[in-house]
């Protein structure tokens, strides 16, 4: 016990050295990385800290484990089945008792059949390792699925954009008449630098044929230097554009 | 694709549970006094057919990921079409906002009285 218990001790002591070592070399790393003169000596200590631990196997030695599992499985799982089928048959002669014989029969096949399940569970985890395999490293079906997804990302995004499209036009529609009625109405206060929707597509349209009189609605005149309007009235910001006052006709 | 190897992957599960089914099925039956012959024959072809059907299919996965894998990581990603749509989603909501705040300044304006 006494030798058993000095035992536990030195390997906590072990354990505890190597540990201190451990926190050390982190903060000779840490105080090297904050001084930034040296990173070479930065580049050593990531590459020892990284080589302490364990390197991922390579996909070939993967496989052939995968396969070595999947061998192994299958022949204990009949191996094992063939033997309990054996053990079942009834034999006139036996070298021991009767009951010794069943006892030792009973033990047999109930570690068979264990090893039966057992073999069961490790193909189900041979299963599990291989969907996960899959879906890491099936290149083909990766890039399907990605090249799906950006499809079916994309035309969502393309009837989104063309709703909206054609929902800007109705409302440019419905807002040059909304626009018009309301910046001829006792509501509105404009100034003549700020112009609302409808008087500047009249102005784009005289500029663009000089020729035609151009035409405006009463209650729409522009007065640059007109008065203010008596009534206090909410200013409302349409479209964004600033509220000044008019004068009534 | 994918879709479809997982899912011949899930039926080689439903096989092992099967196998083991078929197995203890046969003890069970050869435990009892009287055997039913026909029972064991067919528990005994459907255990051989499975484990042959897993055997198989196992080792035809495992020769796919051999010729396809290739160690490294996948690159790909759908980050910048999920962006995008997600753009087009935001601008989709604030046109739905600006638009009810129009229509909330058109309702008020309708309920005030006419001066």
């Amino acid at each position: 016990m006494s030798d058993a218990a000095t035992h536990e001790e030195e390997e906590e002591v072990e354990r505890r050295k190597k540990w201190r070592h451990r926190v050390v070399i982190i903060g000779a790393y840490k105080s090297a990385l904050l001084s930034s003169k040296e990173p070479e000596v930065c580049y050593l200590f990531l590459t020892t800290m990284a080589t302490q631990r364990v390197l991922p196997q390579s996909k070939e030695t993967l496989l052939q484990n995968y396969n070595k599992r999947l061998k192994d499985d299958i022949r204990s799982i009949l191996d094992n089945f063939t033997e309990i089928i054996k053990t079942a048959k009834i034999e006139d002669e036996t070298q021991v008792s009767r009951p010794t014989q069943a006892e030792q029969d009973h033990y047999e096949m109930h570690v068979r059949a264990a090893n039966i399940v057992r073999a069961g569970e490790s193909l189900m985890k041979l299963v599990s390792d291989l969907k996960q395999f899959l879906i890491l490293n099936d290149f083909p079906s990766v890039n399907d699925a990605i090249s799906l997804q950006n499809q079916q990302l994309r035309s969502l995004q393309e009837e989104c954009d063309k709703k909206l499209t054609s929902l800007r036009d109705e409302i440019a529609i419905d807002l040059y008449e909304l626009e018009e009625e309301y910046y001829s109405s006792s509501y509105s206060l404009w100034d003549s630098t700020d112009l609302p929707l409808c008087e500047a597509y009249r102005r784009q349209d005289s500029w663009a044929s000089p020729g035609s009189s151009c035409s405006s609605t009463p209650g729409d005149r522009e007065d640059v230097d007109g008065p203010p309007s008596q009534e206090t009235n909410p200013q409302h910001h349409l479209n964004g554009h600033s509220a000044a006052s008019i004068e009534k006709p | 694709m994918a879709n479809e190897r997982l899912r011949a992957l899930e039926d080689v599960e439903k096989e092992i549970a099967m196998i083991l089914q078929c197995a203890g099925n046969i003890v069970l039956e050869l435990s009892k006094d009287k055997h039913n012959a026909s029972l064991l024959d067919r528990q005994l072809v459907q255990f051989q057919s499975s484990v042959n059907r897993v055997e198989n299919e196992l080792s035809g996965q495992i020769r796919y990921l051999t010729q396809v894998a290739t160690g490294q990581p996948h690159e790909g990603s759908t980050y910048s079409a999920r962006k995008d749509c997600q753009m087009a989603l935001n601008r989709a909501e604030y046109a739905k906002v600006k638009l009810g705040e129009l229509g909330r300044t058109c309702e008020v304006m309708l309920e005030q009285p006419q001066t």
